[in-house]
């Protein structure tokens, strides 16, 4: 009904302009849209026209553009911005302020491996993370969704009208598209991710219509809005497989199953890939200028974009956002050091803060220290599945020698060799902003005290020895341990600091560095005693609970539990005790679909993981030093940054502008 | 000379071979590959990759057969232009390379051009000049310059550059040229960008130049024909320039064949240092990554570099000395 007395009223008011020029008077035609200019004369209002003469010109559509795709859209070549926000854009409400079209983004990026220096920008899935973690996730492409009552259904409604980037209708058939001829198809992926999979089962699809779908699982599936709102991103398609839609109507001409004169996969991976400029996409910014090995990746504003702000202004603001392929993090700082950086939280190295702090007015930048959604920068996991020496793993096993080892760590010193003082001691995997946090266990046995860890060790049964240096294990022999680790520099600067305190309390310990190449292959296959590694996901553990319990074979406190637990029983060792009993928790966690009770389940997997002390944790939240223009607005001061959030991807980075 | 020329070129061949079985049986020794490698890095990033998806990708990709299939067929596409398949950035290798390797080159040889532009004045002066102030203090930058590697040299002026005079010294490119249409002014911003990598790079090699041309010379001009040539009353510089130097140059052009080696390495670590765009940062990512074909091709004709700029240094010196038969 709007709609009608819209066009009554643009009908007017273009009959009256003619009206006005045929009298000789100088009147600007409005801009209004073709169909109503041409209706116009049909439509017997001309008498009422006089009645209303100092009606304003009216705005010809209800959203606005920007001024590249407004000129575009003038000459014919796009359609009205209207009619490709969708039926429904999302509206955006601004961090700071409402903002103004224009201008490069300017960054730096190490190249195709370095995809989330992209990706992150152009996060847009079929939901979304907040920006605030506590909060619930949020609408995305999807406006609504719904679960059936026993958990099992899931029904997304889509925003009617979307469109790829290239003006092509976007559809539910997208994401069939991807569950049968990418996810299910064994030549692209290997199998199934497990976010889709309930109890052995792949989930099935029924579309409703072009913009309802409905995700139907055999129990209910508790992942599944997290899972939305992390893989949902359609990058990258790489080998990872990460997407949850994809352009039907431009893959399948690449599609060995729709084109038999394809005989391989190996084209379909490149078309897919999101550094393809030919590409579809539904992003703020798509790849318009890009081959392997350029210097610079040009993306440029998605004309189809279905965002608008409280104006009614389309996203995204910045005209186009430019990554400069540099070879390592020193080359990233000396681009922000040559002022070459408009905005990067990226590959810029806590070491080199204070760089670029002086920096900051010859350059016209902020450099914010974001938090890092890091539980521990630097973590030892006791390996409690390991198999290759039964003694040695009973003692593993023994909490009160992980809590020993977990007193007979010198965590100050650590902060102050490795991480100039700026990491926070602690022994939790989730930061104080994450939902799952539990205050209480935030500092659990993070004090360096050799006498407790001695008692701790005497408790469990590990005398010291004749010679008053090493301890001995129950069957005599001395008590040995390697810690295995591919860290460089100056962590491993802080490995020996804990090697020296091991051994001051009697446990003889060993430090062997390796390539990264040479140790992931050892610590996934349960060959090694202690493994090290750096934790993220801090904000929300749960999309993939690596650190909190035997999970897979990342997950280092017991791989090979971890791998029993992924294989339901088909490999790996059965667990027993307290980490089977968190895997059972998971179970519940991922079996429910009611947020409260997930909430539940979760701090208590959280606190066990501390109380049980499967990770030794050292120092974590490091901050990632952040380089921010003065007029590039809209980026917070404040804000923690976790990968599994795509950071700054919740932050809608569509709304980032150059102020003028 | 055209046979000879043909004959050399002939015999790279098998030499070319032989180094390619070489270069990937390097490449071949580190345990895993580019998707075991792909593994440990998508383990991290929230997704975990088992020993059936890596196989799955081994066998999609090739990465499964034996080394010497693998090789075969890396080797058999180079007749046609096909250097096999970057993983890493998955592309065709020779889209990747082929504009690399040609900065490579033209940045090593303005390098040597600036050389021997500057080595030659120097080295005269020195040498007829012997023991002077000049003299002493010309040698003293020499072995300075012979001494200081170029990564040192390129730190410097990374540093100066950036926070004494403020100008951008990454890249080939200011960051605002860099996607603007050819112009005089581009070509300007390029040159600004790429003649002190060269002068740094030819630092090491320009001293050397001085010491060999000072060195030569004096012996050429303690000779009798030299002091005919005085002794017959012609001008100091003619003798010195037409006479002295024409003879006293042979042993530079000799060097410039060993010369080459020295430049193209330090091109790929200079590349590094100053990220250009030369072949140094793709070659290092290559090896790193276990990117086999594509690191594999780039040493493969870092090689063909070499051997043909040896060449060329031989042709040279024949050209410049008629006392050289090269039949």
């Amino acid at each position: 009904m709007n709609r009608n007395k819209w066009m009554a009223l643009l009908s007017v008011a273009v009959i009256l302009s003619f009206v006005l020029s045929a009298c000789g008077q100088a009147a600007t035609p409005t801009a209004a849209p073709q169909p109503a200019a041409t209706t116009a004369p049909a439509q017997p209002v001309a008498t009422t026209a006089p009645a209303k003469p100092t009606e304003p010109p009216k705005p010809a559509s209800k959203y606005t553009e920007a001024p590249m795709l407004a000129e575009l859209s003038k000459a014919g070549k796009l359609p009205p911005v209207d009619q490709r926000v969708s039926e429904e854009p999302l509206l955006i409400k601004p961090i700071e302020e409402i903002g103004q079209y224009g201008g490069t983004w300017r960054r730096a990026w190490k190249g195709p491996a370095d995809f989330h220096a992209y990706g992150r920008l152009n996060y847009e899935p079929i939901l979304r993370w907040p920006r605030d973690p506590k909060d619930p996730i949020l609408p995305g492409l999807a406006k609504k969704w719904e679960f059936s009552s026993d958990g099992k259904s899931l029904t997304l409604y889509f925003r009617k009208g979307l469109k790829w980037s290239d003006g092509q209708p976007w559809t539910v058939d997208d994401i069939i598209f991807w569950w049968e001829d990418i996810e299910q198809n064994k030549d692209l992926t290997n199998a199934p991710h497990a976010e889709w999979v309930v109890n052995g089962k792949p989930m099935t699809l029924k579309k409703v219509d072009d913009y309802t779908i409905q995700y139907n699982f055999d129990g209910p599936n508790g992942l599944v809005l997290r899972m939305l709102a992390f893989h949902g991103n359609q990058w990258p398609l790489n080998f990872e497989r990460f997407g949850a839609f994809a352009p039907a109507h431009y893959l399948k001409q690449f599609h060995p199953k729709y084109n038999t004169a394809i005989k391989d996969y190996k084209q379909f991976n490149e078309k897919a890939d999101d550094l393809n400029p030919e590409r579809p996409a539904m992003t703020p910014w798509t790849v318009s200028q890009y081959k392997a090995g350029d210097a610079k990746l040009i993306a440029s504003r998605n004309p189809y974009y279905w965002k608008v702000d409280e104006k009614g202004q389309q996203l995204p603001y910045i005209d186009t956002i430019e990554l400069s392929l540099v070879e390592n993090n020193d080359a990233v700082a000396a681009k922000a050091l040559s002022c070459e950086i408009d905005m990067q939280f990226r590959s810029l190295d806590l070491k080199k803060f204070p760089l670029f702090k002086e920096n900051e007015a010859k350059c016209g930048y902020r450099v914010f220290k974001w938090a890092n959604a890091q539980g521990t920068a630097l973590a030892l996991w006791p390996n409690q599945s390991y198999a290759e020496d039964p003694v040695l793993r009973d003692i593993l096993q023994n909490k009160d020698f992980r809590i020993a080892l977990s007193y007979a760590i010198d965590r100050k010193k650590i902060n102050s060799i490795a991480y100039l003082d700026q990491g926070v001691i602690r022994s939790e995997m989730v930061t104080p902003d994450s939902a799952f946090y539990v205050p209480e266990v935030e500092n659990l046995y993070t004090d360096y005290d050799p006498k407790k860890a001695a008692e701790y060790l005497d408790k469990a049964g590990l005398k010291m020895g004749p010679d008053g240096k090493v301890r001995l294990r129950p069957d005599g022999k001395p008590l040995e341990l390697t810690i295995e680790t591919e860290r460089t520099g100056a962590d491993v600067d802080a490995l020996q600091l804990i090697v020296e305190t091991w051994n001051a309390v009697g446990v003889k310990t060993a430090l062997k560095t390796m390539n990264r190449d040479a140790f992931w292959p050892r610590a996934t296959g349960n060959q090694v005693q202690i493994s090290v590694w750096s934790t993220d996901r801090g904000l929300e553990p749960f999309v993939d609970p690596i650190y909190i319990f035997p999970f897979d074979e990342r997950s280092w406190m017991a791989p090979d539990y971890g791998i029993y637990y992924k294989t339901a029983g088909a490999k790996g060792i059965k667990p027993t005790g307290k980490l089977a009993e968190a895997q059972a928790l998971f179970d519940q966690f991922k079996a429910t679909v009611d947020p409260a009770k997930q909430l539940e389940i979760g701090k208590q997997l959280i606190k066990m993981s501390v109380e049980e002390v499967w990770t030794l944790q050292t120092v974590g939240m490091t901050p990632v030093p952040t380089v921010v223009k003065n007029n590039f607005r809209n980026v917070p001061e404040k804000y923690t940054a976790d990968w599994i959030f795509m950071a700054p991807g919740n932050l809608d980075p569509s709304h980032f502008f150059f102020k003028k | 000379m055209i046979t000879f020329i043909v004959r050399r070129l002939l015999a790279m061949i098998p030499t070319l071979l032989l180094v390619s079985i070489l270069t990937f049986i390097i490449i071949e020794l580190p345990p895993g590959d580019f998707m075991t490698q792909l593994a440990a890095n998508v383990g991290t990033s929230g997704s975990s990759m088992d020993q059936a998806a890596v196989e799955n990708l081994q066998r999609q990709y090739g990465l499964d057969k034996p080394a010497v299939i693998r090789y075969l067929t890396w080797i058999s596409g180079f007749p046609r232009g096909d250097f096999g398949y970057s993983l890493d950035w998955k592309a065709p290798v020779r889209d990747l390379i082929g504009g690399r390797l040609g900065m490579t080159l033209l940045l090593s040889i303005i390098s040597l051009g600036i050389m021997w532009v500057v080595a030659l004045p120097i080295g005269i002066y020195s040498a007829t000049r012997q023991y002077s102030l000049g003299d002493n203090l010309l040698t003293l930058l020499g072995f300075l310059g012979l001494s200081v590697p170029e990564f040192v040299l390129a730190l410097i002026y990374l540093f100066v550059g950036i926070f004494v005079f403020n100008i951008s010294v990454m890249g080939l490119f200011s960051s605002e040229m860099e996607s603007a249409a050819w112009s005089p002014a581009k070509v300007a911003d390029m040159a600004k960008h790429l003649i002190p990598p060269a002068i740094i790079l030819g630092v090491g090699g320009m001293a050397q130049l001085i010491r060999i041309m000072r060195g030569s010379l004096l012996e050429i001009l303690g000779q009798q024909y030299i002091t005919t040539a005085r002794a017959k009353g012609l001008k100091e510089s003619v003798v010195i320039n037409k006479y002295a130097v024409r003879v006293a140059i042979n042993p530079l052009i000799s060097v410039m064949g060993m010369q080459l080696p020295n430049l193209i390495n330090g091109a790929v670590v200079l590349g590094m240092v100053l990220a250009l765009p030369t072949i140094g940062p793709l070659f290092v990512r290559a090896l790193l990554s276990q990117d086999q074909y594509l690191a594999g091709t780039m040493l493969l004709f870092l090689s063909l570099m070499l051997m043909l700029g040896n060449l060329l240094a031989d042709v040279a010196l024949a050209w410049a000395d008629p006392r050289i038969r090269l039949e």
